[in-house]
This record gives structure tokens, C-alpha cells and sequence, in this order.
């Protein structure tokens, strides 16, 4: 018995190393999407509808500097980006793209009133209207909450995930550990942060799982039925969406100087976007000011953005159609875990279709007749966005 | 937690600390004369500020050390019966569950103390100070005299940059406000 359990395990682990030698294609982002619009690195992208007809007001949404948009893309059977279209939602993203250098003086100000609200503006242009839907996801949704805040007239709807702004919590190791760091000393040493400094805090909330256990539960997910195509079928799935995760986790952008100073010390270590005490270029960002629907949706075992970081959210606006939102997974099991397609994305289109027609017409449901038509037209048109 | 071995060594190292900071620290802090004072100057900066970043390392690896044997006598705690006898896969596999579980509760709960965040502040802290006066040593001592560009040179051209791109997005969208106008 001992000695077949030792020859299953490694049989498990040359089946795993056989699927390595030979990486399938685990290519990430592939829902059909267009660049519209470019301002320095970053890129506004449009994602090519699925319904003939979608809602009329879009949503925008913006990711963190932190990691790349596309763990919302990551795969066509984990994306809540497809998601939101088969909705019959019409989707834009930012994506920041990779800081260098030359990047280490942009601002908060630069990101919140230069970058979002020029991608906003091209976005209104397109689609004619005056306002459109912000989706915020973690740091995004705390940028989008600031640019809520000061730009209510072109704010629709504001939907925020697992975004924190109440930072004064020790839920969160980081909020903890955020408190002691010296990040003048950072900042001037590095200019540019790098993205691997960050990840070495990521991966320091939880050494041991994130670093040993991880891979150890990789081979013993490996199932061994020689000679059974469903299984190996399986098991190079199994790796591929393990190796697309890997990919998204370590791809991490370093962080402009200036933002990460003003990000860090206003929020992390001073709370002031919550206290209506956060400045951008001298204007003051007053949460009252957010009057339009709010969606605040978070994780219920979210680590790296506690809930107590953005429940706050729901009481320090104005507006008068609001609604919490909890779902029972993590920060990263809210864009990619099994609840994800189920529950999160439904209950936010559920949430967005009556709110995404234009003031003073009814709402329009998608064309779901017209869908399989279009559909086949988007599978022949080829995503213009590569992601390495 | 129960006291470790590494408390010694801790005491060992603070007490050199204190040796050092009463004789050779005062030394190489002393004001350089002469001619080449300033560069001397500098330099010497170079002792105290690796001397700061040895004793935040100490301070951060002794702590870590006694996390580290507070595992392993809960992971010997928990195991020490279980695996008496033939070594068997099974026993293998339990034991890794253990000490991956093991491991990861006492050091989560290690990293929520408060005592774990000021000792990464402050490594990192003396860290940065550390490479900061390297880089500076670097562009003086070797990138100046060889005339070739410094990293803040570098980073004074893209303070520039960042200026007269900001200028020139202002500019451009006021032109384009102005003609909206007409």
C-alpha cells in the first residue's frame, strides 16, 4: 500500500512535469477588445460588445497600479469581463501599462484628474452622453471613489470592488505593516518602486502557503488514469489555470514615485480620504460630494482589503441609492473564483441594468435574438490587445 | 513565546553595538581634515550607515530565529508520537500538513504583531540609507570622474520631462477649449 502511494505521487508529479516540458498556450486576456485611446502608457480599451444592442450607459473600469487588469479577463470561463458583455453591458478598461523612469513624478492628481478623467472623456464623447459607470476594483475603486467624488456631474453610476477607503484598520497586515514603513526614504531611494517590492510584501502575508504550499498542492491536483483522454485533458487545464494565475501574480508593474508617496502617506498612514481631508492639486476630495448610485461590493474574507477598509464607503457618501454588497470568498477569489461568474457578476449586472439607461428613456434589455449574429461577427475579428 | 537561544546572541550583539558606537563609531564620525575633508567626509558616513542597517538585520534575523525554533517545537509537540516507527509515505504527507500548518499559524501570527512591523520599518528604513549612499559613492567617486551620466542626472532630466509634458497636455487642452468656443 506505502509503496503504491509512493509510486502514485510520483507518477502525479512526471505527469505534471510532462505537461511543463510540453506548456500548453495559457494566454491570458483574450476577450476581442481595441485600444480607442492611448495618453503616455496608459491605453483605454474598448471591449467588443457581444449584444447588438447593449445598455446604453458604459462602464469604465479601473484596476490598481498594483498587478494588470486582466486578472478580470484572466480566461474565457473565468472573466468577469465576458461576463459583463454576454450582460449586455458595452466594457472599457485602463490599462496603466508598465511605469518607468520617466514616470516617477506622476501624481495622484495626474492619475485621478489627468488619466481617468481623460479616459471618461473620450468615453462620453463616444457614446454621447454626459455620464457614464465607474467600476473601481481594489486601488482602482479607491482612485475611482476620489474621481467620484470631484467629478460627480460625469459619475452615473459608482461601482466599487474590494476597494479600501478607510485605511485605518489592523484587519490587514498591510494596513499594519503600511504604518511603520518610511516611504519618503523609498520613494527617493528607488525613484521608480519596484513591482517586486511590493510582491515581497504580497507574499509575506502568508509565507509558507504562498511560497511552498502552492506548488506542493500543484502535483497532487495531477490526476494519473493512463491511457484516459478526459483526465489528461484535465490535468493540462488544471496547470494552465494555475500557470495563468502564476503569470498575473508576479506580473507586477512598478509604481510611479510620487503616487506611491502621496497614496501610502495620505491613505495608508494618515486615513485622509475618509476624513474628506485628502487633497489633489490643492482641491480638497469631499465623500459627500458622491450623490450617484452606489454599488460597494467586497470580499468577506478579503486579507489584503479588509472589509472594515470599505464598508465606511456606503455611510460617508450622499447618495441616496446605495447597497452593500458581501459575497463569502477572497480578494482574488471575487474576479476568479467559482462565486465569480455565479453570484458576483450577476448580482452587478442585476444591480447596473436598471441604472444604465439614459435619463428620461426606459430602460433597454439586450437583443439576446440578435446575440448569435454578433457573436459569430466578434469571433471573426481578432483582439487587437496582446498581453505578453 | 518561550525564551530561545538566540536571545544570547542578541544580547552578544547588543553589546558589541555599544562597544562599537563608544569607540570606532566616535572615530569614524569624527570631522576629516585637510584637502580632500568633504569626500573623507562622506565616506566615513559610509560606516555608520552600514552599521545601522547590521544591527536592524540582527535585531530582524533574531526575532525571525526565535519564531522559527517556536515552530519547530510545535510542530516536535505535535508530531513526536505520530512519528515513532517505519517511515511511510501517509506519515510523510501528515507530517508535511502539520508543518506547512504549524509554520504558517505561528508566523501569521508573528506578522500581525506590531513588534514585526517596526522591525521591518526599520531594516528597511536603514536599508534604503544603505543603498542610497552607495549609489552616491558610486556617482561620486566613479561615474563623475569617468564623466559618464548619474542617476540623478537622470532622474533631473525626467523631473524636466514630467514638467513640460504637464505644460504642454494644459496648453493642448486649452487650445482645444478655445476652439470649442468658436
Amino acid at each position: 500500500m506505502n509503496g503504491l502511494n509512493l509510486i502514485d505521487d510520483q507518477e502525479k508529479f512526471r505527469h505534471g512535469m510532462e505537461i511543463f516540458l510540453n506548456p500548453p498556450d495559457f494566454s491570458v486576456g483574450k476577450t476581442p477588445s481595441e485600444i480607442i485611446f492611448q495618453e503616455d502608457k496608459m491605453k483605454l480599451i474598448h471591449y467588443i460588445p457581444t449584444v447588438e444592442k447593449p445598455h446604453p450607459v458604459p462602464i469604465l473600469i479601473v484596476y490598481a497600479l498594483v498587478n494588470r487588469y486582466y486578472i478580470l479577463d484572466l480566461q474565457p470561463d473565468k472573466s468577469m469581463i465576458k461576463k459583463l458583455l454576454d450582460e449586455g453591458f458595452d466594457v472599457y478598461v485602463i490599462d496603466w501599462g508598465y511605469p518607468s523612469g520617466v514616470d516617477r513624478y506622476l501624481t495622484l492628481d495626474d492619475y485621478v484628474n489627468g488619466y481617468i478623467n481623460n479616459a471618461v472623456d473620450k468615453i462620453r464623447e463616444r457614446s454621447r452622453l454626459d455620464k457614464i459607470t465607474l467600476l473601481g476594483v481594489c486601488q482602482g475603486g479607491t482612485f475611482s471613489i476620489m474621481y467620484a467624488a470631484l467629478h460627480p456631474e460625469k459619475v452615473k453610476n459608482l461601482v466599487t470592488l474590494v476597494a479600501p477607503v478607510d485605511f485605518d484598520t489592523d484587519k490587514g497586515l498591510l494596513h499594519l505593516w503600511a504604518k511603520s514603513l518610511d516611504v519618503d526614504k523609498i520613494v527617493d531611494y528607488y525613484g521608480i518602486v519596484p513591482g517586486d517590492f511590493l510582491n515581497a510584501g504580497f507574499l509575506l502575508t502568508d509565507p509558507f502557503r504562498l511560497m511552498i504550499d502552492k506548488y506542493v498542492g500543484l502535483f497532487d491536483r495531477i490526476e494519473c488514469e493512463p491511457n484516459d483522454t478526459a483526465c489528461s485533458i484535465r490535468n493540462e487545464e488544471t496547470i494552465k489555470n494555475f500557470l495563468r494565475m502564476e503569470k498575473w501574480i508576479f506580473d507586477s508593474p512598478d509604481q510611479a514615485g510620487e503616487t506611491f508617496r502621496q497614496f501610502m502617506k495620505d491613505c495608508y498612514q494618515k486615513n485622509l480620504l475618509i476624513k474628506n481631508e485628502l487633497k489633489l492639486n490643492g482641491k480638497k476630495i469631499n465623500l459627500k460630494n458622491i450623490n450617484m448610485p452606489l454599488l460597494n461590493v467586497m470580499a468577506e474574507f478579503d486579507h489584503l482589503v479588509p472589509n472594515d477598509a470599505s464598508k465606511p464607503l456606503t455611510e460617508a457618501v450622499s447618495s441616496s441609492d446605495k447597497e452593500t454588497l458581501v459575497f463569502p470568498t477572497g480578494h482574488i477569489g471575487i474576479f476568479v473564483g467559482s462565486k465569480s461568474q455565479k453570484e458576483v457578476c450577476p448580482r452587478i449586472a442585476e444591480w447596473l441594468k436598471p441604472r444604465s439607461h439614459v435619463d428620461g428613456t426606459n430602460e433597454k434589455k439586450p437583443d439576446l435574438a440578435k446575440k448569435k449574429t454578433h457573436e459569430q461577427k466578434r469571433k471573426n475579428r481578432k483582439s487587437k490587445v496582446n498581453i505578453k | 513565546m518561550e525564551k530561545s537561544s538566540f536571545e544570547s546572541t542578541q544580547e552578544f550583539f547588543d553589546m558589541w553595538l555599544k562597544v562599537y558606537n563608544a569607540t570606532t563609531g566616535r572615530l569614524v564620525e569624527m570631522p576629516a581634515l585637510g584637502p580632500t575633508r568633504e569626500k573623507s567626509d562622506k565616506m566615513m558616513k559610509g560606516f555608520s550607515t552600514f552599521a545601522n542597517l547590521f544591527a536592524a538585520g540582527m535585531d530582524t534575523s533574531s526575532n525571525l530565529q526565535s519564531v522559527f525554533m517556536e515552530a519547530m517545537r510545535k510542530v516536535h509537540e505535535k508530531t513526536a508520537t505520530d512519528m515513532e516507527g517505519e517511515i511511510s509515505p501517509e506519515k510523510c504527507k501528515d507530517f508535511y500538513k502539520i508543518w506547512i500548518e504549524t509554520y504558517s499559524e505561528t508566523f501569521k501570527d508573528f506578522l500581525k504583531s506590531g513588534h514585526f512591523a517596526s522591525d521591518m520599518g526599520k531594516l528597511n528604513s536603514y536599508l534604503m540609507d544603505f543603498q542610497k549612499y552607495n549609489r552616491e559613492m558610486l556617482e561620486e567617486n566613479y561615474l563623475k570622474s569617468m564623466n559618464l551620466p548619474t542617476k540623478t542626472e537622470i532622474d533631473e532630466i525626467n523631473k524636466e520631462l514630467y514638467s513640460l509634458k504637464k505644460t504642454v497636455k494644459e496648453l493642448t487642452s486649452q487650445i482645444k477649449e478655445l476652439k470649442e468656443k468658436k
